[in-house]
């Protein structure tokens, strides 16, 4: 499914001393079948604008189309099955006994029948390396294994789109990895992901395309090269750009490498193959 | 995001009520509930009605905000009233149909008592509204410190009072949230009847109730962590200052009261 933002705004608490426009008018496309990176300070409208994508939260002007329709006339049951979305710190949100009674939650709101909600659950738990953990209850499990059960919960519908905020905050390296190759096996089979985080490194790693929000607006949309090789602000870098960019005006061959094995790959290139 | 449209919240605006003492304010809302419960003719309590009318427009906080207040307790009120109204059997028989009898006197004494409660519900809106959870425990506990010499744990009660008030906001924040994961995943909350509401709500009480206890540890761990150790000796970061304006504000409410009961 490909989405499309057209200048959408959203103001809290609107008339209040707590109004806030958290998102000035973002115009974004998320074309199907890519990973889109979403990176900002905290406080530049990510978590409102992923709120947008299955509309929990709605737009006070502007426009959102799935595959060209206006969001606002699919249904809300069907828009959120399509669009599947995890909260930051999903783990929140888990409730029932036992992790397969959780990941079974929204199969069953679906009313998929017992088998498909079995097969469901046995798939995603599995997809994420958690099917040794069905017959657990959640809240003994560590922080890394509650995330990937909430995960495996939003994964069960089935979604086209998913949208994850912040998925790896707080993941220890490992868990974090197999996390981004879930992602990229998901979107190798046909599904959008978007990803919003703060990791930098980690949206070079696994983005199609990059879009850098900033106070409510977007700053730049554009592949990782396009958009990580434009700004002066460290903060705004990956650390292989950091490493790469210094070399470029005496070495322009070795050209704007972002993911890791890119970089390096450049640089044993600059230097001769004499590593 | 809901914040300041819940009774218990600070709306930040300046104003003559929010620059006057926290004690002052709590004696003065606590004469006006008493009050209340004093008056027994219609004129005193639109003496105090209006004196809290001309408190609201004082206290510069949009009129919009108390009848949100006023909209948890609407049930209460309209049952109220419907009550006195077909139950009262006093003064003349207005109607009479089936069993039901309407009397004046069940009108009179259903709006009377309507307008109490609205009335107890918008000063208490007040108070939370001018003063911040801090000051007014902090107030609290100033009033309660005589009582210290009985042993009775004044700063403890005030402490609990300010977290608890503290913690509105947040849990309902938090509400909110798991309300909304839980809704992404395909619950659906405004359908079906009251049973199946209810039941709809339980994904999100569970990880609510768990998460307020995790909370309430961590709380308890990093004030110990960082020095509490309960009240005694206990200094203060802002001092409380009762000035001639407060003094003032008390007796006006006080005079209000009075006034009331005597007419």
């Amino acid at each position: 499914m490909r989405i499309e933002l057209e200048s959408v705004r959203h103001v809290y608490a609107p008339g209040t001393p707590f109004e806030v426009e958290a998102l000035r008018g973002v115009s974004l496309m998320i074309e199907s079948d890519e990973v889109l990176g979403i990176v900002g300070g905290t406080g530049s409208g990510k978590s409102t604008l992923a709120q947008h994508l299955n509309l929990l939260l709605a737009p006070a002007s502007g426009r959102i189309l799935a595959d060209g329709v206006d969001v606002q006339t699919i249904a809300r049951s069907e828009l959120r099955r399509r669009v599947g979305l995890v909260f930051q710190s999903p783990e929140a949100a888990l409730f029932a006994p036992t992790v397969e009674e959780d990941v079974a939650f929204a199969p069953q709101r679906l009313e998929l029948g017992v088998e498909e909600t079995r097969r469901r659950v046995r798939e995603t738990l599995e997809l994420l390396g958690a099917s040794h953990l069905a017959a657990r209850p959640p809240h003994a499990l560590s922080a890394g294994e509650k995330r990937r059960v909430a995960i495996a919960g939003v994964l069960a519908m089935a979604p086209e789109v998913l949208v994850l905020d912040e998925p790896t905050a707080g993941l220890d390296p490992a868990t974090r990895e197999d996390l981004l190759g879930v992602l990229r096996a998901l979107r190798d089979g046909g599904t959008s992901v978007v990803m919003i985080s703060h990791d930098l490194d980690e949206v070079a790693e696994v983005a199609d395309r990059v879009c850098v929000l900033e106070k409510g607006e977007e700053r730049a949309v554009g592949t990782p090269e396009e958009v990580f090789y434009t700004f002066p602000e460290a903060s705004l870098t990956p650390a292989t750009v950091r490493v790469v960019r210094p070399l470029r005006g005496s070495h322009p061959e070795v050209g704007r490498p972002v993911r890791f094995e890119e970089t390096l790959a450049a640089l044993k290139e600059l230097v001769g193959g004499q590593v | 995001m809901t914040a300041g449209r819940s009774l218990g919240q600070f709306y930040p605006v300046a104003s003559p009520l929010h620059g006057l003492d926290a004690r002052a304010k709590i004696l003065g809302i606590a004469a006006l509930a008493v009050g209340l419960f004093l008056v027994d003719s219609m004129a005193g309590l639109l003496l105090i009605a209006a004196a809290v009318v001309l408190l609201v427009a004082a206290s510069r906080v949009p009129p919009g905000t108390f009848l949100g207040f006023l909209k948890p307790v609407a049930f209460i009120v309209a049952l109220t009233v419907l009550f006195q109204i077909f139950f009262s059997r006093e003064g003349e028989t207005l109607l009479r149909w089936g069993f039901l009898q309407v009397h004046e006197g069940g009108i009179s004494t259903g709006l009377f008592l309507a307008l109490r409660i609205l009335l107890l519900v918008s000063t208490a809106g007040l108070l939370t509204a001018t003063t911040t959870p801090i000051a007014l425990a902090d107030g609290i506990e100033n009033l309660l410190s005589p009582l210290k010499r009985l042993r009775f744990p004044a700063h403890e009660l005030a402490m609990m009072i300010t977290i608890a008030l503290r913690f509105i906001p947040t849990l309902h924040e938090e509400a909110q949230k798991i309300t909304r994961a839980q809704a992404a995943r395909g619950a659906d909350f405004s359908e079906g009847g009251p049973v199946k509401r209810a039941r709809e709500l339980l994904p999100v009480l569970i990880p609510l109730t768990i998460g307020a206890f995790q909370r309430a540890d961590e709380l308890a761990e990093a004030m110990e962590s960082r020095g509490y150790r309960g009240g005694n000796g206990r200094t203060r970061y802002r001092e409380l200052r009762f000035r001639a304006r407060d003094a003032l504000a008390l007796v006006t409410a006080a005079l209000v009261v009075v006034g009331g009961i005597l007419v």
